[in-house]
Formats: C-alpha cells, structure tokens, sequence
C-alpha cells in the first residue's frame, strides 16, 4: 500500500462524518426516515392514525370506506381506527376535542369548522400534493376551506353535495303544478296540503337541512349573508320579502312539525308517503329504491326554484376534512387524505352519486353524466341533471364571499331558520326578525373581525 | 256508591293506561315488521309478524356488550351513589337548622346543572388528567356527578321521616351512632335506597351527552348510545331494530318497577308528609 493512499485517523474522522453527514441529509430529505425496518418495502409512514366521520347517507359509502382505509392502512404500515357517528353529533365531539386538547387525527364533518382555524394545521401541503395530479382545487372547495385574510386552509375538503329539490310527480301532476319557480311553490302549496302532502322545507334550529334550505332560498331572493369581501350583509328589504314570501307557504302548505325536524326528518317525511317537496341530496331517493317503496319511480330531481333573483343554490353539505394541532399522527392522516382525494372517483361511485369529489379531474363532469344516464332506476336519466346543478347551482355557504369564522357561527347557531320560524310561527313580524337576525349577524361578524379571521 | 265509584275509576284508568301501554305495544308491533312494512300505511296491522329485526340485533350489531356495558356501568355507580349518598343523606337529614337546609339545596343544584354544559371541561378532566378516553371507566367516574345530588336529596327527605326517637332509644340502649345508622335507620328505608336504585339505574341506562362524548369505539359503547349510532344509517332508520332495541331493555325494568311500586311510591313520597 502506497504511502499517500494510507487513511490517517484525521482522515478517516473527516471522511466518517462526511459520510454521516450525507446519510443524515439524504434521510432528512428522501420521503421516508431511516427509524428502523420497515415492514413493506417502500413504505415511510408507521404507527397509528384515528379518524372519525360521519354515518353516511348512502350506506353504500361506509361499505366501501371502511375496508378501504384498512386496506390503506396495511398497505402504509399503519394501524387505522374509524368510527361512524351520527352526523348531528360531529360539532359535540368537535367541540369536546378541542377542549381536552385530544382526540382523533383526523376529524370530519360536514360543513367547514372555520371557528377552528387556530386549532387546526394549515392543509395547503395536502391540497398542493393533489393538484400535481388532479389538477386544480375546485372553487367552491377553495371558497369553503380557504381564509383568504389568514391566507389558510382550515380543511381540506373531498367533496360537495349537491342539493336538489326532490319532488313528487304524482302529487304536483295531481294538482297541475310543477315546482319550477318558487311562486309555483306558493300556489301550489295550499292545493297539495289540501290533498295531504304538504311541502316539507324545514325552519329547524336543529337541521343542517333547514339552514342549508332557507339559506339558498334567500340567495334566489337576492339576500345574502356577507359581501364578496366577506363583509356582513342581509338587505333588509329582500330579506323580509322572502321571509313574507317563506311565511306564505308555511302558513298555507306546510305542518307545525317542520319547526322541530332534525336533519333526517324531511327525509323521513318523503319515506312515509307524506311530504310532496323537500330540499334535499340524493339520499332522498336512494333510500326509496334501496327499500323498494312504490313510489321511488315517482320521485322527480329538479334544481332549487328560480326566484327574482334567479336561481341561486348552496351544497347540501360540504364533506371536510380537518387536522388538529394537537393530533398524535399529522404525517399519517395527510397522506391518507391526499390518497383518499386522489381516490375521488371511486368514491362518488360507491357514493352512488352523492358526493362530488372537489378536484374536478378525479372524476370530471362528462364522465359523471355518462354514469348517471347509466342509472338504472326510473324514470330513466333522472340523475343526470345533478351535474347541472353541480355546475352551475351549487355554491358555497357565505356566497359570494368565502367560508369564515362568522359564516361557521351563524351556520351552526341556526341564525337563519330562527329567522323565519319566529315569524311562521307569529312571534315576531318579518320586518322585526330580520332586524334583530341582522343585529345578531353583524354582532358575530365583528367578533370574528376583531379576532383577526375576516 | 261503590258502583259508581268503581265505574269512576275505571273511567280515568282504562284511557290513561291505554295512552301509556301504546308506545310499548306500538313498539312491539314494529318490531315486528321489515324496513317497507314500517313505511307502507296498508301494512299497519296486516303484515307478516318477523323476528328478523331481533336476530339482526344480535348477531349484526354489539348489541348484548352494549347491554352489557350498560349494566358494568350501571351496577358500579349504583354502589358509589349508595356510598356516598347513604352518609350524606343521613348527616343532612340530622343537621337541623339553616346549615343542613342550605348545604341540602347546594348539593341539589348542582343536579341542576345540565350535562350539555359540563361535558366541555369534563372532556379535558376525562382525557388530560384521568386518561380515561373511550373507557367505560370515565363514565363511572363522572356519573355520579349527577346521580350522587339527586340521591342525596331523595335520602335526605326520606331519613327525615323516621323518628329521631328510635335513634335515641338504640343509643340509651348502647348503640354507636354507625350502629343506630345500620341497624334501626337503613333497615327502615329500604323503600328509599331501593328507589335510589332504580332511579340512578334508569339515569344511567338513559345518558346520552357524556357516553357520546367519553366513548368511541362501537364495543365499549352503552345502549342508549349503540342504537342511536349503529341502527341509524344516516337518513335510513332502522325502525324495526330500534324499536326492539329498546323493548328488550324496557321490560325487565317495567317488571323491576311493578315488582317495587309499592316500595318505589313510599320511597318517592317519604319526605313529603313531614
């Protein structure tokens, strides 16, 4: 061995912490960590992931959710936990979460929890991994995740739920109406109460379903919660006009019990043979065809009515998806939702079209289209008018500004339907209701403003 | 006059135990029926009577470990509300005077305080300081918050009724305060510790908000959770399951409060003839 190929001790220290210093970097850097074996080749994450979500509509769903983060799970080394709970309870857990400052890594819900946002990590990573192969965030996936004034994403949602009315063809045919305009509503509605089949929009404190209702059929009276900057909003004048023109048709073609319901009561109404109209997603007809009930071919889709302000709808619920601060297994619940967003097109297909998945490539329009023209159950083609309404009908709550913290709080303290129920139920006048709702609406909008989230 | 009143009463009676005894017999009755049949308006008497919805409940769902849950849980806080409860009752039916009346109305507001409040900072105690989440365990820690004041009260106004003079002849006699406790007080409340009992069994069979919020996993849930999450699918009710669900649990308790009535009603009115 010649004399300058010979590694002094000073060397082979030199070289040692080269070396150890490359191997550091290139762990430190690669998508994987050098913490030990692994248990399948190729894969970086380990340990544990919790999520909870809700019990879907379309059970279908569940059936394919459930073994699909297992099979996800085993195929990343993780061992996953899911629990089903019922979708009226999602704000409880959220909120005992929170408090104990423990809970699941991964939380959904179905309407964006912007009042979180300081408890929650920013999700943009997740949503940029999606976008290189999907393409862009959809708007309104943008409009209801995304704090433009925190420049945050709060969640990270995979999909949206159009909201349709549902209808009877049998009953509206029987008093020769079709609810095409929501004045057809009005007329039609005393005809059809009369034959017993009232309309069935609930003014609910306890409904998703209500506020969601009420709060499109504003928009179709060109009433709005906030501005496009996000700035309170609720014109006096168009707003008492449609609570008059709401009060009409409760007063005339709807039951006391709409003032009670909870998110599956408009549906439960539609199952018994009772209501005539709802506003509500698919599941509203799904569940007839699952069940066989005779009347399943008589249940017509149609978009939300036109009203002076044209025809102005909202998602029937926003699937998203958040990550807290304080949850054990970040890395593991984000690359599960950036695989479970990816798998967007599988899912609306076990979804049997209820939700629309919110990166638009993962299962673009035309390809949704030809699937529900697909669809067996009568009368034929019936679905296919969902991408219309996705496409042009479907907006996000506080259109046309964006979800925020005050838009989340008049949602969930149900503002709204409040609104209209005092004055169907003559407690208050309209002009008196909107001004104590408008009161209460721009007292929650500075709340949030003077904590910096608008 | 015996006639008429009999007839009189018979009047008031029969209506008022038919309106009760319907939603049991309207719950057997869909029990019975598949998931259309409860939808279809022809079929609410002319159906073909099923066990289905039973045989679905116990080999689809958890529902004999929610039971069970139910009943761990149940028979635990039932022994730590007649622990505590026992004493406390007795020494605020002993403390006359404004002290042991205003200390009685304390510990009875504290019932006052509903559970929708308290399962927020509940939350943090349960899981930060006791580590108890998704155990059956946090409810049998925080169950007695409410089951301990109401037991409390009712005790109280019970013990207040027996004479004090008994206590003093045992004491003449060379009993221990403990021992009068034991031997001349609690044999005579009977009535009262078996309606504490029943009623903090029933309590606990009936919480919703804290099993929600304290338990997670489908196996370690209580029945009045299980059927509210497991046999509801969204929109589509299992009405059939439902029903049966909680038939099954009604009846041993409706036995078990016919078997005490008389009992129950003595322990329920003990204090209010003072």
């Amino acid at each position: 061995m010649s004399e300058d190929r010979k590694l002094s001790r000073r060397d082979l220290l030199k070289k040692g912490a080269a070396g150890a210093a490359a191997f550091g970097a290139a762990g430190a850097t690669a998508p994987f960590s050098f913490a030990g074996p692994l248990k399948y080749k190729g894969r970086y994450l380990s340990g544990n992931l919790s999520l909870i979500t809700w019990v879907h509509f379309v059970p279908a769903y569940d059936q394919w959710l459930d073994p699909w983060a297992k099979a996800w799970g085993e195929k990343n080394d993780v061992q996953v936990t899911i629990e089903h709970i019922n979708n009226t309870l999602l704000d409880q857990r959220a909120a005992a979460e929170v408090a104990a400052q423990q809970g699941h890594d991964l939380f959904f819900n179905l309407h964006p929890m912007a009042a979180y946002e300081d408890q929650v990590i920013n999700h943009k990573p997740i949503i940029q991994e999606v976008s290189k192969k999907l393409g862009p965030y959809m708007d309104i996936a943008v409009k209801s995740t995304y704090n433009p004034k925190t420049k945050k994403y709060f969640a990270v949602s995979d999909s949206y739920v159009p909201d349709p009315v549902v209808w009877r063809k049998d009953f509206w045919n029987g008093v020769g109406e079709a609810p095409y305009t929501w004045d057809h509503v009005r007329k039609a509605a005393p005809k059809l109460k009369a034959i017993g089949h009232p309309i069935g929009i609930g003014q609910s404190s306890n409904d998703l379903d209500s506020n969601m209702a009420l709060s499109a059929f504003l928009m179709c009276f060109g009433s709005f919660l906030q501005h496009d900057n996000n700035r309170p909003w609720l014109d006096t004048k168009k707003t008492v006009a449609a609570v008059k023109f709401m009060t009409e048709i409760y007063k005339t073609g709807e039951d006391p019990a709409i003032f009670s319901w909870n998110p599956a009561s408009n549906n439960q109404d539609l199952l018994a043979g009772h209501a005539s109209l709802i506003l509500n997603a698919i599941s509203a007809t799904r569940t007839p065809e699952d069940t066989n009930l005779p009347f399943s071919d008589q249940l017509m889709i149609w978009p939300i009515p036109i009203g002076p302000n044209g025809r102005l709808g909202l998602e029937h619920l926003m699937g998203c998806w958040s990550i807290w601060k304080f949850a054990q297994n970040k890395q593991n619940a984000q690359q599960f939702m950036v695989d479970l967003l990816l798998a967007g097109k599988t899912a609306t297909i076990q979804s049997k079209l209820y939700n629309f998945p919110t990166f638009e490539k993962a299962f673009p329009f035309p390809g949704i289209r030809k699937m529900a023209a697909q669809d067996t159950h009568k009368p034929h083609g019936k679905y296919t008018v969902l991408t219309t309404i996705a496409q042009k009908y479907t907006h996000n709550i506080g259109y046309p500004g964006t979800v925020n913290a005050a838009v989340d709080e008049v949602l969930t303290t149900s503002l709204i339907p409040q609104m209209f129920a005092q004055v169907s139920q003559g407690k208050l006048s309209a002009e008196d209701s909107v001004r104590q709702t408008r009161a209460q609406v721009n007292s929650i909008f500075a709340k949030w403003k003077a904590r910096g989230k608008i | 006059m015996s006639l008429r009143r009999n007839v009189f009463s018979y009047a008031v009676i029969i209506p008022f135990t038919i309106v009760l005894a319907f939603p049991f017999f309207w719950m057997f009755v869909t029990s019975l029926k598949s998931e259309t049949q409860v939808f279809d308006p022809t079929k609410t008497w002319n159906f073909h009577p099923s066990l289905h919805a039973y045989g679905y409940l116990f080999h689809h769902t958890k529902y004999v470990t929610w039971i069970e849950n139910s009943c761990f849980v149940g028979l635990l806080v039932v022994l730590i509300t007649l622990a505590v409860a026992l004493p406390a009752g007795y020494a605020l039916a002993r403390l006359s005077g404004r002290v042991g009346r205003t200390l009685g109305i304390a510990i009875f507001l504290t019932y006052l305080v509903p559970p929708t409040l308290l399962f927020l900072p509940l939350s943090r105690v349960v899981a930060q300081y006791l580590h108890l989440s998704d155990r059956l365990w946090a409810l049998v820690v925080v169950y007695p918050s409410f089951t301990i004041p109401f037991a409390i009260w009712l005790l109280m106004g019970f013990f207040k009724t027996i004479p004090q003079e008994l206590e003093d002849a045992a004491l003449v006699d060379g009993c221990s305060r403990f021992g009068s406790l034991v031997r001349i007080v609690l044999p005579i409340s009977l009535p009262g510790i078996l309606t504490v009992v029943i009623f903090t069994f029933s309590l606990v069979l009936n919480e919703f908000v804290y099993a929600i919020t304290f338990i997670s996993s489908s196996a370690n849930r209580t029945v009045a959770v299980g059927v509210y999450t497991d046999l509801i699918r969204g929109d589509l009710y299992d009405w059939p399951g439902i029903m049966a669900a909680i038939l099954i649990p009604s009846i041993p308790l409706a036995l078990i409060y016919n078997a005490f009535l008389n009992r129950f009603i003595t322990g329920f009115t003990g204090g209010a003839f003072r």
